[in-house]
């Protein structure tokens, strides 16, 4: 897993993001991207039990609402009613 | 006893406090944690993400059987609902546009013909390998924050905005579902069948009108905080489910409008419960960075930022902090709901004093506390992106956005309107020197002198900001405006900038807080802009010289008028002509452009955050606003312009030194120079002579001699008298789409880098794709021979008070204005500007030779910021034209 898919992460912009716990920068990619052992899973539609059928593009489905619709794995759910975590 | 102690002396015994005339080392550093934000916000990249758009796609496209308004705002309260709350430790206020700091986003449903046209090229960019590793992690060099290149897994957009390779499948899926149905598109549907729309195309062509309206549909207002400060959002929604079962069903006698105001109050409800939810994830993600912190003050903090968001999540603000983040997120939520620039702030020292004079009489916070908050709030605004078209982002805005905060005006009963927390205000822009919000000075005579010298020592520090407005032009303007409409002088000491400049309609609103009734001012009406989007008068008067035919891009862009131009007569009416056709067919599109996005994409967020939406309940695209005679005209190289006329009076039809054939020629032939085009230099002041040069050297001498506007000589001044008279008359012929009719908005913003640019040589000796003059009455750099208040005398030729601004921009050496005698100085300056009736007034107080090294080396200025045209910007992320026309300008240095 990368820092980016981490609880802790704090997005800063599309290169990098700072570690709530150690306050250092973290780059997405590259050196220094993977997560270190304090790692806690983030809220995001890739890893909701709501989410199947991923592409290569990283969209599948949401089965979350009323509603079925497509979504993609990197999307932030933070803040879904219908998040669970799979 | 120093002279400048004697005068503080004499200050004092007069009654004046002269505290604000402190020496420029005096000011105290920001606060620590604004520190350590700004040092991150200096690394960051301007980077947009799909978050929003995609929830927003989603829902809009799941709810096709709402009408349209409550469809919005069920679209944009799932996005904001769905937002991934961003806090950084050190910060005291908090959110975000998007998740990422300097974040944007594309609005498809507003434009996505780009992206569409571009989803191949985009996917294919997307799927390709990253560079090497080091290549992937690194990019250096100029431009700061902006994105130019594509690089790694980032892909350029705009020339501006980074995205995530990862993001461009959704943005490309997304878009593409906005084919055809975007407001670009219906609107260009419709545009086909307005007459002459061939010449509205060719003139788009050429840039002689620089973009369209529904670029920026909104911005250029003031927002009204008024309801969310008395009721919070558990109030409006309450409010909400009253006025529906009052409404629903019901005409009110009115057989269209009053059947509307059910499916208003349902879509507010809706938006309401989205910004509430927004609001309460912010609480949420607070109290878990919290759980996780081992730092007891970083810790404290963050449960303070839950405590406070968690309130105003449901309820009306009970203290200054919870009123001024409740302000942050109204803000946030306008500038998310459509592409803008100018979401302005308003008098927000007037509107939030009853919080702050509360929280010090209880000793719930102190004035350092209130000082350290508002620099806070400095860089949140300073965070704020707009994501359009890199024409639009940099061409116009520079990559401003154009947050503008008044000060000072006149309360509702006409007496001064200072408050103590505007001195405040200005005290934590100087602490904290960012670039937004930018700060305007409503002057008037009967301001107190300790916050005028207050708001004279900020402007002084160099950071552009405040600039100097001129209170009474302002209220004049008002009246003029929007008296028929039914202003009286109460509204119209309500006013204040909307974006840099464009004056526009407020109104006081009783807010009840501590026992006592406060009116406070706000917005009362739509956008001051989105009328005419800036067209060039220089290349106006070049189409004219050249029968209509651009020679830059090689097509005939007016109809041919075939007369011999043997008179300035002449050349005035066929100018006035032109003129007339092109905002003929401009507006007309304009008109379309606005009325579909109206109607299929009409504003939600602003239609609750403006004066009388709500109460009429009606939406503000359907005139809910109080005043809605706010479309506008904007023009862009004035003084270029009268220069040019001035020129051609004085060797063509004066002195008869040339004829006009031998005038166009050396025009033609950019008097013997290379163009910027090929030397890449646009600065008027640099010139590179071809084999040509001695051909014309004596009428390029005798053009550049020619009167110039700025030196108080009626020869050249007249042209600016009578463009202006000829302007006031002829805008107000064309009615915007609220029937109502359109008046002159004379700010260049950064239009009059590109638009110089299209621009051949011109008759005053400006070289081909030279910037234009800035402003509306700034001199052209460099030939403004007899000081500054010549410049004034020049300026105020005509009344200011009959459009909706003037700009003039000056460029003073430090030295011209040290010590607190230099303060006292600079507000004698600005003082017999206003005095003579000058509208608008701004600072760069600069040494030239400092902006030439921080060109050459741009990496090592990256905190310098410069006054352009209506705001301050960093130095390293505007373009070098705009660079050039600032380095150039006359700098005063007594």
């Amino acid at each position: 897993m990368k820092h980016i898919d981490c609880k802790n992460y704090i997005y800063l912009d599309c290169e990098k993001g700072m570690c709530a716990l150690s306050k250092m920068m973290l780059p997405i990619d590259g050196k220094g991207s993977e997560a270190c052992p304090r790692f806690v899973m983030a809220e995001k539609c890739g890893c909701c039990a709501n989410f199947d059928g991923c592409d290569e593009h990283g969209i599948g489905t949401c089965a979350g609402f009323e509603k079925k619709n497509w979504t993609y794995a990197s999307c932030g759910a933070a803040g879904c009613e219908h998040f669970k975590m799979r | 006893m120093t002279n400048e102690d004697k005068l503080k002396e004499l200050l004092k015994s007069r009654g004046i406090d002269a505290s604000g005339m402190t020496d420029e080392a005096a000011t105290p550093k920001q606060a620590e944690g604004c520190g350590k934000l700004i040092d991150i916000y200096y690394t960051l990249k301007n980077t947009v993400d799909m978050e929003f758009p995609y929830w927003y796609n989603r829902v809009w496209q799941e709810n096709g059987s709402d009408v349209i308004i409550v469809r919005r705002a069920k679209a944009l309260a799932a996005a904001f609902a769905h937002l991934t709350p961003t806090i950084q430790p050190y910060e005291r206020l908090v959110m975000n546009k998007t998740r990422h700091v300097r974040g944007a986003f594309p609005f498809p449903w507003v434009t996505a013909s780009f992206f569409n046209a571009q989803a191949e090229a985009l996917m294919k960019e997307a799927s390709a390998p990253s560079e090497s590793e080091a290549d992937s992690v690194s990019i250096i060099g100029a431009g700061g924050g902006n994105v130019t290149k594509s690089y790694g897994n980032i892909i350029s957009i705009a020339k501006k905005f980074g995205m995530r390779k990862e993001e461009i499948p959704v943005l490309v899926k997304t878009c593409s579902y906005w084919d055809g149905n975007s407001v670009e598109e219906m609107s260009n549907h419709y545009a086909k069948y307005t007459p002459q729309f061939d010449i509205e195309q060719a003139i788009m062509d050429s840039v002689l009108c620089m973009f369209d309206s529904y670029c920026i549909p909104q911005g250029r207002e003031v927002i009204n905080y008024y309801l969310p400060l008395q009721y919070g959002w558990d109030g409006i929604i309450e409010l909400c489910d009253r006025r529906i079962a009052e409404t629903m069903g019901e005409s009110d006698g009115d057989g269209l409008m009053g059947m509307e105001r059910g499916y208003y109050y349902v879509a507010m409800k809706h938006l309401a419960q989205g910004l509430s939810r927004w609001c309460q994830n912010y609480a949420d993600r607070a109290y878990y960075l919290a759980s996780v912190e081992t730092d007891a003050a970083l810790k404290k903090n963050y449960e303070e930022i839950g405590g406070v968001m968690a309130h105003i999540a449901h309820k009306a603000p009970s203290t200054f902090r919870q009123a001024l983040q409740l302000t942050l997120a109204c803000h946030y939520a306008e500038v998310n709901e459509d592409p803008q620039s100018g979401q302005s702030i308003g008098r927000l020292g007037q509107v939030l004093q009853p919080f702050y004079e509360k929280d010090i009489d209880d000793g719930v916070t102190t004035e350092e506390e209130v000082i350290e908050l508002l620099e806070f709030y400095r860089i949140k605004i300073t965070c704020i992106e707009c994501f359009a078209s890199a024409g639009v982002t940099g061409g116009v805005l520079s990559g401003n956005t154009f947050n503008n905060l008044s000060l000072g005006g006149l309360n509702r009963d006409g007496l001064s309107a200072v408050t103590p927390l505007e001195y405040h205000i200005i005290e934590a822009g100087m602490r904290c020197r960012t670039t937004q919000p930018t700060l305007s000075v409503l002057y008037d005579e009967k301001l107190p002198e300790s916050f005028l010298l207050k708001a004279a020592a900020c402007t002084k520090q160099g950071t552009g900001y405040p600039a100097w407005m001129n209170n009474q032009d302002g209220m004049n303007f008002m009246l003029m405006n929007y008296g028929p409409e039914g202003m009286n002088i109460e509204d119209a000491r309500a006013w204040c900038l909307g974006g840099c400049l464009e004056s526009s309609p407020g109104c006081f609103l009783p807010l009840r807080y501590n026992g006592k009734v406060t009116w406070i001012p706000g917005g009362a009406g739509p956008t001051a802009g989105s009328g005419v989007h800036f067209v060039g008068l220089p290349k106006m008067l070049e189409l004219v010289m050249t029968n209509g035919y651009d020679r830059r891009i090689n097509k005939q862009v007016l109809p041919a008028h075939n007369r011999k131009l043997d008179s300035m007569e002449a050349i005035q009416e066929e100018w006035v002509r032109y003129m007339n056709l092109t905002i003929d067919v401009l507006n007309k599109v304009n008109n379309l452009q606005m009325d579909i996005w109206r109607k299929y994409c009409p504003p939600v967020v602003s239609s609750l955050l403006k004066a009388d939406c709500f109460a009429k309940g009606r939406g503000l695209g359907m005139m809910g606003g109080r005043y809605n005679a706010t479309i506008n005209f904007e023009s862009c190289g004035t003084v270029t312009f009268v220069n040019s006329m001035a020129s051609l009076y004085r060797n063509v039809f004066k002195d008869k030194k040339y004829t006009l054939e031998e005038m166009l020629d050396a025009m033609m032939h950019n008097f013997g120079f290379k163009t910027s085009y090929e030397t890449g230099v646009f600065s008027p002041d640099f010139r590179e002579a071809t084999d040509e040069a001695p051909k014309y050297a004596q009428i390029f001498a005798d053009c550049v001699n020619a009167p110039k506007f700025g030196n108080a000589d009626w020869e050249a001044d007249q042209f600016l008298k009578w463009y202006e008279d000829v302007m006031f008359g002829l805008t107000r012929q064309y009615k915007s789409y609220y029937g109502k009719p359109l008046y002159m908005c004379q700010i260049s913003v950064s239009t009059h880098g590109p638009q110089g640019f299209i621009t051949l040589a011109d008759p005053a000796g400006r070289l081909a794709g030279t910037t234009y003059s800035d402003g509306s009455v700034s001199a052209a750099a460099g030939t403004d021979k007899n000081g500054i208040y010549a410049i004034f005398e020049s300026a105020t030729i005509y009344d200011h008070s009959t459009q909706q601004n003037a700009q003039m921009n000056l460029k003073l050496h430090p030295s011209a204005v040290k010590g607190p005698q230099g303060t006292r100085k600079l507000l004698d300056l600005v003082r017999a500007y206003m005095r003579k009736g000058g509208f608008h007034v701004q600072f760069n107080i600069v040494d030239s030779k400092t902006l030439k090294k921080a060109q050459a080396k741009p990496e090592n200025y990256r905190d310098l910021m410069v006054r352009v045209a209506g705001f301050t910007q960093y130095w390293c992320e505007i373009g070098k034209p705009i660079q050039d026309e600032v380095i150039y300008r006359t700098e005063y240095d007594d």
